[in-house]
């Protein structure tokens, strides 16, 4: 699923240049979900970018759901974002002005659905997020929690194969971080996806299959959580 | 993206007001002052061309003798000559002014067919030494009726022993071009002539004889001829055409178009000033909203046309409100002008305009923060405010 050779990403600060990746080397399979960790300013939003298809590497390979993304740009970059990856970031999330549910329809008017169509599309997404109740709330009058939850709804209403989430819990209080990530443990269950999430919290990591650890640019081990070595992943 | 449009402009409801309320006054205030242009112009224009004002040639407060009128009739392709005299005087007190003018009466009614009359009778005004012809909107004014005697208070042409002229009202007019308005009074040259005669001023000059020229016949020899007839005094003449007699009294009122257009230029200009600032601060507040939009997979361009749509809908809306306000204010701006803008009308040119001028604005204004929303770079946007 994800193919990444040889990636580096440097950039310009006050003309000194900062490499943040250096030359990184991993391989991710399809429908599995990989926790990303690693300390502050070690690269882990610069990877998951990259992969995501917001930025674009200095050198190296990087196929991502069978598309070369060092060799498109623009408007066709563009729509295979739209196509095959969902994001969930760490917080603001949601346009303000737009309710839940049309912040969960927005990326379908980049598809040939009707706008009937894409109200029953988002409105099932909002309801496998159990936020169908607060479909009409603008992002103001939802918690962090809520939040979080809609920005999900939104990632996975396209049906894309990889949802990237950057700290999706960093600013949440324990008990919604938890209920955020029972949902990501259950999109990945029920419907399959691909799940790169990047956290500090050893305890959110554990609820991934797969543990990656990055530090300085660099991999360090890939390890199986416990629970997917009882799982027998 | 309409929605998203909309609501991003009602978020901040007073700063949207705030400049669509400075575009409705800013089209408003466009819209009125090219009408003052465009009315003084058509004035001009309306000026039916076989008609010639010979006057001084040294300065329209300069008269000429009466003895010039027989001179200028025989000259070939005159067909007939009115003499004109601005009276002066006032009603009832000094600040009830109007134009009077002392004209040959059956000339003056053949001169200007635009000049209709709609009420009394152009016989019962030639009948009357002492009749006088006002136009509608004096009648109205004065509520004065078909036989009221009206006296008028000399301030130029007095009587020895100081008294009134009397007038009594003959006729009502009305005009179908512009070429006087309907606030003036005409009576007859005779009266005004025999009057003067008896005091000690004794015969009075004329301001200006107003030629028709014989129909179909070239203006520019006949204007030359009159001209060389005084060429030696007692008075050189200077003959025009009655548009450009019009065109002379408009600039004599200074530079109304340069003005006009100078004002406009700086109000267009503050307003851009503002609609761009307004444009800016939106954009910034939608930073990360962009960048949001860009990682679902809208492109550079719809992020540029989410700004334009914006920036649009708010120039378009305070404009339109604008024009909208001058084309219902236009009436009552009309009454309100009267006889300096005799006409006053928005022409579809200035209507339309205007709308070009509120495009314009709108997408200028976007222009720059649109640009800017396109070349965000998504991963930037998204580290804004994070
Ligand atoms: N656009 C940028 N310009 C300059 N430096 C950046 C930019 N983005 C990230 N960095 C730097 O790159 C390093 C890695 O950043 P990041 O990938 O956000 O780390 P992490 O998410 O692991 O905390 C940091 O030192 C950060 O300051
Ligand atoms: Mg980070």
């Amino acid at each position: 699923m994800i193919r990444v050779r040889g990636l580096s990403k440097s950039y310009q600060r006050g003309g000194e240049t900062l490499t943040v990746l250096d030359g990184l080397n991993l391989e991710m399979e399809a429908g599995r979900f990989y926790a990303l960790m690693g300390p502050s300013g070690s690269g882990k939003t610069t990877l998951l970018n990259l992969v995501g298809g917001l930025d674009r590497p200095d050198a190296g390979e990087l196929f991502v759901a069978g598309e070369d993304l060092g060799k498109i740009s623009g408007a066709i970059l563009a729509q295979w974002r739209a196509d095959n990856v969902g994001f969930v970031f760490q917080g603001f999330n949601l346009i303000p002005v737009l309710t839940a549910l049309e912040n969960v329809a927005l990326p379908l008017t980049l598809t040939p659905l009707s706008r009937s169509e894409r109200r029953a599309h988002a409105l099932h997404a909002l309801e496998l997020v159990g936020m169908q109740d607060r479909a009409h709330h603008r992002p103001k009058q939802l918690s962090g929690g809520q939040e979080q939850r809609v920005a999900i709804a939104r990632a996975v209403v396209t049906d894309p194969q990889i949802i990237l989430a950057d700290e999706p819990t960093g600013d949440l209080d324990r008990d919604s971080a938890g209920q955020v990530l029972d949902l990501l443990v259950q999109l990945h269950r029920d419907l399959d996806k691909t799940i790169l999430m990047v956290t500090h919290d050893p305890h959110a990591a554990e609820r991934a299959q797969s543990i990656v650890h990055l530090d300085k640019g660099q991999l360090g081990r890939i390890e199986d959580t416990p629970r997917a070595l009882a799982a027998g992943d | 993206m309409l929605r998203l449009v909309v609501r991003n402009l009602t978020k901040h409801k007073l700063r949207s007001l705030l400049t669509v309320g400075s575009l409705v006054v800013a089209l408003f205030l466009l819209c009125i002052l090219r009408t003052l242009v465009t009315t003084l112009e058509a004035g001009t224009q309306a000026a039916k061309s076989n008609r010639l004002w010979v006057q001084s040639a040294v300065s329209l407060f300069v008269d000429l003798p009466l003895a010039y009128e027989a001179k200028i009739d025989a000259v070939e392709g005159v067909e007939k000559t009115c003499k004109v005299q601005w009276f002066g005087a006032y009603y009832q007190n000094e600040d009830s002014f109007f134009g009077q003018f002392a004209v040959d009466g059956d000339t003056f009614l053949d001169i200007y067919p635009e000049v209709v009359i709609v009420a009394g009778s152009r016989a019962g005004f030639l009948a009357n030494r002492i009749g006088c012809l006002v136009g509608k909107a004096l009648a109205k004014k004065y509520k004065w009726e078909i036989g009221d005697r009206i006296p008028l208070i000399a301030a130029l042409f007095q009587k020895d022993d100081g008294s009134a002229w009397d007038f009594e009202l003959e006729g009502i007019y009305e005009v179908t071009e512009p070429v006087w308005d309907d606030r003036t009074f005409f009576f007859h040259w005779d009266y005004f002539e025999k009057t003067m005669e008896a005091t000690t001023t004794g015969q009075p000059d004329v301001g200006t004889f107003v030629v028709q020229t014989r129909q179909g016949a070239d203006q520019v020899p006949v204007m030359a001829a009159i001209d060389q007839l005084f060429e030696h005094g007692p008075q050189r003449v200077q003959s025009t055409t009655e548009a450009d007699f019009q065109a002379q009294f408009v600039s004599m009122m200074g530079n109304i178009p340069f003005f006009v257009a100078a004002i406009g230029g700086g109000v267009l200009l503050a307003i851009f000033l503002a609609c761009v600032n307004t444009m800016i601060m939106a954009a910034r507040e939608q930073t990360r909203d962009i960048g949001i939009m860009k990682a679902l997979g809208f492109t550079d361009r719809s992020m540029f046309r989410l700004l334009t749509l914006q920036s649009m809908t708010l120039c378009v809306t305070g404009g339109l409100l604008g024009i909208g306000l001058a084309l219902l204010a236009e009436p009552w701006i009309a009454h309100g002008m009267g006889s300096f803008f005799p006409g006053f009308a928005i022409t579809a040119g200035t209507r339309d305009l205007g709308i070009a001028l509120t495009l314009g604005i709108g997408v200028l204004a976007g222009i720059v923060p649109a640009w800017q929303a396109s070349r965000l770079r998504c991963v930037e946007a998204l580290r804004s405010m994070e």
